[in-house]
């Protein structure tokens, strides 16, 4: 088990009021598991994140990752553990805008003390299909190619989770379709994925749905055709192809042709 | 390896905004500079006035006409010191050795066509051994010549060359006026090179019976200082001679017990005194001030540092999300706060030393030193600057909240 959060609540204290972002939520993750968290805002996806990501933590309740007790971690064992353990992909991207993609990717192991830095930066710039980009800042990047820049940073120290938050947000529709096939890849690679995102038509693309409202956990199901329809039922306004799976051809066609040869390699 | 990462970090982001880098270094590179022009002028003075002393000797003892004065009214005149006091001096005081009644002045020598400006100074004869300063060619004044008043003299080594160049100069007569008319001197011998004996370059000098320059050339009834060695540098020999030569003048000079002295004695060992007391004044009047423009340049820093660690809120809370702990952060900001005063400190001191140089070019009277001391002195109190300012928007960076970080717009 990667992941096991049991009855974990986080309170905020705004004012008068004590805010119940999170509301005894119980949660398990394997490795290997692709996984939307979705909800409207304020329904404590963030929070949640924040929380998975060892950003932050919790109220009460506790969260094993990789069996180890986050929930009692000092700052510096929680700044570790992010570095180690997790990858994170934002949806602004958060790439710090003056240095090249490849030492924006290095910046985690460069955190991590490594001695050689460029090398595993260069490798994880490849898988991504970026490499004759390495040296552009990000200024100079379209908004996919920042935003392969940043998953490039999440993975470049071979972490156990990869969180995105709305990685595809930013994005226009066929953009993120690339970016969406890359996290695609990378399941299919192995990598276990967590995904925050408030668009259905991006989560139905996991193989597990986690909805959230009111802090709480609601429904947690795996995607399957029942899902899918009854999804179309309920918000009906919303264009569920957008963020579709691409069909196969035009999928091979998108993911540039480094992450295709990784991946069948 | 991880440090040097850190440094190369923090050149890149101060080269993002290379205009607010000067603008914060501005504080430091002022203090830096005037730190650094203080010391170097306050050294150079220093080497200069000590060099000057040496070449005087140790045992000196001087002796200045004063204003009589009558509480705090100024009633006589300054000529107040004799020729017979001289005498009286070398006669009576068994602690002094040399005496050397002197006549300073200046003005124009004058050989057939050629004429040169120099020093004149009537002495007479001890004047040359006093001075450990001798003839290069005929013989230095006599005391026959003094007490005759004899229209002779002898000639530093550069007036000679500039009136005689090559030529033999003994035996011939230049001419100097003075108020009691021109007159001419008979060359007796020529002095050595020699340079400056205390704050008088004698090459450029000429020497003549003090009786001469008083009766024959200005009309004085009072030389203008007199100088004398004590029989020894030791400071009980020194005191011995002051009180010696204070006894003697005050008697001479009619003054009543309680009255004050119409004259000075003082030692060397005194005016060396007096000066490094001056100096330590300058020094801490210049070290205040340039410690004030150091604290406002750290000031500049801080205020620049606080708008980095605002503005690059968002980018702490990604590096913190990347794995960055607390200690990383506030190493990145410190080391950027220093290496921007120590730029300063680097700009600061060029710049020092540049006005340092060209005080010196446009006086042609201050002289400074700029010792590696000062320099590394200066840039560790720039650097020292840059880390204290530093602490504070270092410290709040690294107690930033990850969550909320990420969430800054």
């Amino acid at each position: 088990m990667l992941i096991r959060i049991r009855n974990l609540t986080k309170h905020y204290v705004m004012g008068d009021t004590v805010v119940r972002a999170l509301d005894g939520v119980d949660l398990d993750v394997e490795e290997g598991e692709f996984l939307a968290i979705t909800g409207a805002s304020g329904s404590g996806k963030s929070t949640m994140m924040h929380l998975i990501g060892c950003l932050d933590r919790p109220t009460s309740g506790t969260y094993q990752l990789d069996g180890d007790d986050v929930s009692r971690m000092s700052d510096r064992q929680l700044a570790e553990t992010r570095n180690r353990k997790i990858g994170f992909v934002f949806q602004t991207f958060n790439l710090i805008q003056r240095t090249s993609a490849v030492d924006n990717v290095a910046v985690p192991l460069f955190y991590a003390r490594r001695t050689r830095v460029r090398e595993p930066a260069q490798r994880a710039l490849t898988r991504v299909g970026l490499s004759h980009r390495a040296w552009h800042k990000p200024s100079e990047l379209s908004g996919g190619e920042r935003q392969r820049v940043a998953i490039a940073r999440a993975i470049v120290n071979e972490p156990r989770l990869l969180l995105a938050d709305e990685p595809t947000g930013n994005l226009d529709s066929r953009t993120g379709r690339q970016i969406m096939d890359i996290f695609r890849e990378l399941h299919a690679c192995g990598a276990t994925l967590v995904l925050v995102t408030h668009e259905m038509s991006v989560a139905l693309q996991a193989r597990r749905i986690v909805r959230m409202r009111d802090g709480k956990i609601f429904e947690d199901r795996p995607v399957d055709a029942a899902l899918r329809e009854e999804l179309r039922l309920e918000a009906p306004a919303e264009r569920s192809d957008e963020f579709a799976p691409s069909p196969p051809d035009a999928g091979r066609a998108a993911v540039p042709a480094a992450v295709a040869r990784h991946v069948r390699a | 390896m991880f440090f040097l990462r850190i440094v190369l970090m923090a050149l890149r982001s101060l080269r993002v905004h290379p205009m607010r880098t000067v603008l914060a270094t501005l504080g430091v590179i002022i203090g830096v500079a005037a730190v650094v022009s203080a010391m170097s002028i306050l050294e150079g003075t220093r080497t200069e006035v000590e060099g000057r002393f040496a070449t005087l000797g140790s045992n000196k003892i001087f002796i200045f006409p004063g204003v009589q004065r009558e509480g705090r009214r100024a009633v006589g005149s300054v000529n107040t010191l004799k020729l017979d006091d001289a005498d009286a001096i070398a006669r009576e005081c068994d602690a002094i050795v040399n005496v050397s009644p002197q006549v300073p002045s200046s003005g124009l020598i004058k050989f057939l066509s050629k004429n040169t400006n120099a020093s004149i100074l009537g002495s007479n004869e001890t004047y040359a051994d006093i001075n450990h300063y001798d003839v290069a060619e005929g013989r230095f004044l006599s005391r026959t010549d003094v007490l005759a008043a004899d229209s002779v003299l002898v000639l530093g080594w550069r007036v000679k060359r500039e009136l005689f160049g090559g030529r033999p100069a003994l035996g011939e007569v230049v001419k100097i006026s003075g108020p009691l008319g021109a007159r001419g001197f008979r060359v007796i011998g020529v002095m050595e090179k020699k340079g400056n004996i205390g704050w008088t370059d004698v090459d450029r000098q000429v020497v003549m019976p003090v009786t001469t320059a008083m009766k024959k050339l200005y009309g004085l009834d009072a030389v203008g200082l007199i100088i004398c060695d004590s029989v020894s540098p030791d400071s009980l020999d020194v005191e011995k001679a002051k009180e010696q030569v204070k006894k003697l003048l005050r008697q001479r000079h009619r003054i009543r017990p309680g009255q004050p002295d119409d004259f000075t004695v003082q030692a060397q060992g005194e005016f060396l005194k007096q000066f490094s007391q001056m100096q330590t004044i300058f020094a801490v009047v210049l070290y205040a001030i340039s410690g004030i423009s150091l604290v406002v340049g750290g000031i500049g820093i801080m205020n620049i540092m606080l708008v980095a660690v605002t503005e690059r809120t968002r980018e702490i809370g990604v590096r913190m999300a990347m794995g960055a702990r607390r200690n990383d952060v506030l190493r990145q900001f410190l080391v950027e706060a220093s290496i921007v005063s120590l730029l300063g400190g680097g700009c600061g001191v060029l710049l020092g030393w540049g006005m340092a140089k060209m005080l010196e070019q446009a006086t042609r009277v201050i002289n400074t030193a700029t010792t590696s001391q000062a320099i590394s002195w200066a840039l560790a109190m720039a650097t020292l600057t840059g880390l204290v300012s530093g602490i504070y928007p270092a410290y709040k960076a690294s107690k930033l909240d990850p969550v909320e970080a990420l969430r800054y717009e």
